[in-house]
């Protein structure tokens, strides 16, 4: 298995500026206690390791549950799935409407966020000897992906599916006569759908064999992640419903039946998610640690999230995954 | 498949470990009259005063050293023909020979030889990056490979001339020579600077190689017993980038972790500051170089065709590069004064 760390680097305010998130966050905590209000199921068994799932805490009111075996983070009550669906598909709008923040920053984005991810793809497909495949990419649709996974010319085909149709498609293991794809695409898909599983067994499901899948995550494992802790502005559902350790991502990678080709966490933003809290909560309590680690030079902050980045403590993780050829894979 | 390994050196078990986890293997058996048969290994051992039952095995593993691995490799051929052979193969180039002579008269052999470098999971991913899809063609390639040998160096098979042929280029360089031909093709020693210059037991602790590919692109091997720190690092410098192979996952950690650097070129257009591109590192946590190499040949065995790595052209060409580094290179030096 292969880890990676990148020396690209972007600043905060060019994908998810901190200060522009909190009207977007207000939206999507309000939503979320909208659709919940209609009637909620509780969940009990952690998505990642199936253990029984503990009390943990709250985001404004709507509970989170761990995973004692991961230490993972879970919206503790869903709605239907429908109503979960059609909530992703309305946040999804507002995200890249005049008041979201998206769309101003769409260039800025598709430089940092997309093209970074289209080459790790590229990369990986070289490594992994796969020429021009077919790709699945489940996102909430419209997808900003799909289009530029289209233009790449990386694959014979492109295949943009939603995420919640795909998890909840009536036989989620059968390919439903959609033939086959040799790669998958969840762009942290698993941290917002309401059954993570049964996404990932819905994708195993449209895998050929030896086919890989391409997984990114917000980890509640990642240094800022860790810090904050319950004051983490990016932990909120539904863009958090499912919010993995890198351990509790190998694991539900693992359990669905997958081999790990990569595991990486290769962000970049970690002080500068810490630094950005700071900045809107000055009573923010830091260790003397932290608060060592936030005042140093640029240097010392290279090499610190460098560090993050190597040892799998940064809170963006990266993962490839293969579906095995056979049994001895 | 029933294999018998002929030495039970470092190799030897690695072998053995390789083979304990091949599905196809019913029975490993070892032969080496120099070892105690561990208690914990019952039955493993074949006796020593006893001769080799050739008819019952299917495939033979010769982990000696290389005063013995000729003379084996011939005789296990003929009796078996079925054969991987730990490199060097051979102590020299007249070694060599005998054996690929034997192998040439021996219709529907096997034979592969222990180059398990090209499968490390660094140097995959590093041929997989270059050429038209990639960082474009390579423009030269650099190696470093070296050890710091120890205090029972000295006494170490490897660093007598009787018995190894050679010092630290046949032992470890040879891995690099052969990468270098996997990346590059058909190479030809340009200069050679061999130096016994700390050990002083008689073969070179450091060789220093230029050579050059049949399309002309330039190669560099430092291999060094004199390198406190272990080191393993394969440069491959291309059109569009760079990229960095080094660190071993070897047993003891001491080569680093593996990693694969890889370099985009950037200009002044694309880059702040020029020279200093950004950079992806790659960490490998698992080499299964080992079974790779014994699945191949025991695959190849199974399906009667000749092996796809290891063979004997791979085994030829480096061995004519050591040949050719030694005959360019000057005697070697004394060996400096040590307090």
């Amino acid at each position: 298995m292969r880890s990676i760390q990148t020396q690209f680097t972007f600043p905060l305010s060019s994908v998810k500026p901190l200060e522009r998130l909190s009207q977007y966050r207000a939206y999507c905590l309000e939503a979320t206690r909208n659709v919940c209000r209609k009637g909620v199921h509780r969940r009990e068994l952690s998505p990642a390791s199936g253990a029984k799932l503990e009390a943990a805490g709250e985001i404004a009111g709507l509970p989170y549950s761990r995973c004692p075996a991961t230490g993972s983070l879970f919206l503790s009550e869903l709605p239907d799935p429908a109503e979960w669906a059609t909530l992703l598909s309305h946040v999804c709008g507002y995200r890249r409407s005049p008041e979201g923040f998206h769309r101003e920053l769409a260039q800025s984005r598709a430089e940092n966020v997309y093209v970074p991810k289209l080459e790790w793809i590229q990369q990986t497909l070289q490594l992994q000897g796969l020429s021009r495949p077919k790709v699945l990419e489940a996102a909430t649709p419209p997808s900003d992906l799909a289009p530029l996974l289209l233009q790449s010319g990386l694959f014979s085909d492109v295949e943009s599916a939603d995420e919640m149709d795909l998890a909840h498609s009536a036989n989620a293991r059968e390919t439903n006569g959609l033939g086959s794809v040799e790669a998958a695409v969840l762009l942290e898909s698993l941290d917002r759908v309401d059954d993570p599983v049964a996404l990932l067994n819905a994708v195993e499901g449209r895998l050929a064999p030896g086919g890989l899948l391409f997984v990114t995550a917000l980890v509640c494992s990642g240094f800022d992640a860790e810090a904050l802790g319950w004051k983490n502005l990016y932990l909120y559902p539904p863009d958090r419903t499912n919010f993995f350790s890198l351990g509790g991502l190998r694991l539900l990678l693992e359990r669905a039946g997958f081999s790990l080709i990569e595991v990486s966490t290769p962000g970049v933003l970690d002080l500068e998610i810490f630094e950005a809290h700071l900045r809107m909560d000055p009573d923010l309590s830091l260790s003397p640690f932290e608060k060592r680690i936030l005042e140093s030079d640029p240097e010392t902050r290279r090499a610190f999230q460098s560090f993050l980045q190597e040892r799998g403590l940064s809170s963006f993780a990266r993962i490839v995954a293969k579906k095995p050829r056979g049994a001895s894979e | 498949m029933n294999c018998l390994i002929f030495g039970y050196g470092y190799m030897g078990k690695i072998r053995h470990q390789a083979l304990k986890q091949h599905p196809d293997v019913r029975r490993i058996a070892v032969f080496d009259p120099a070892v105690d048969p561990p208690a914990d290994q019952d039955g493993l051992f074949l006796p020593a005063d006893q001769e080799i039952p050739w008819d019952q095995f299917d495939a033979v593993f010769v982990c000696t050293p290389n005063n013995v691995t000729t003379d084996l490799c011939v005789e296990a051929l003929r009796k078996c023909g079925r054969v991987f052979c730990e490199k060097p193969p051979g102590r020299n180039w007249e070694d060599f020979c005998r054996i690929a002579e034997t192998a040439r008269k021996t219709p529907g052999h096997v034979l592969v030889f222990g180059f398990n470098h090209r499968l490390h999971p660094s140097v995959q991913a590093a041929k997989s990056l270059i050429g038209k899809e990639g960082l474009g063609e390579v423009l030269y390639v650099k190696g470093t490979y070296g050890k710091s040998g120890g205090l029972k160096y000295r006494e170490s098979w490897r660093n007598k001339p009787e018995i190894s042929g050679g010092g630290i280029l046949l032992d470890q360089g040879i891995h690099m020579l052969h990468l270098f031909a996997y990346f590059l093709g058909k190479l030809q020693v340009a200069e050679s600077l061999l130096t016994d210059s700390f050990w002083g037991c008689g073969v070179e602790d450091n060789a220093f190689v230029l050579l050059r590919s049949q399309q002309g692109v330039p190669a560099f091997l430092h291999s060094s017993a004199t390198l406190w720190k272990h080191t393993f690092r394969l440069e491959i410098g291309c059109r569009d980038g760079y990229l960095i192979a080094s660190g071993l996952l070897s047993r003891t950690g001491s080569y680093g972790r593996e990693q694969l650097v890889i370099g985009r070129r950037q200009f002044e257009d694309e880059a702040m500051a020029l020279g200093n591109p950004r950079e992806e590192i790659v960490h490998f946590d698992r080499d299964d170089s080992w079974e790779l190499e014994v699945k191949e040949f025991l695959t190849a065995i199974r399906e009667g065709r000749a092996a796809l790595h290891g063979t004997l052209e791979d085994a030829q060409h480096a061995m004519e590069l050591v040949r050719d580094a030694y005959a360019l290179s000057r005697q070697p030096t004394p060996a400096a004064r040590r307090d």
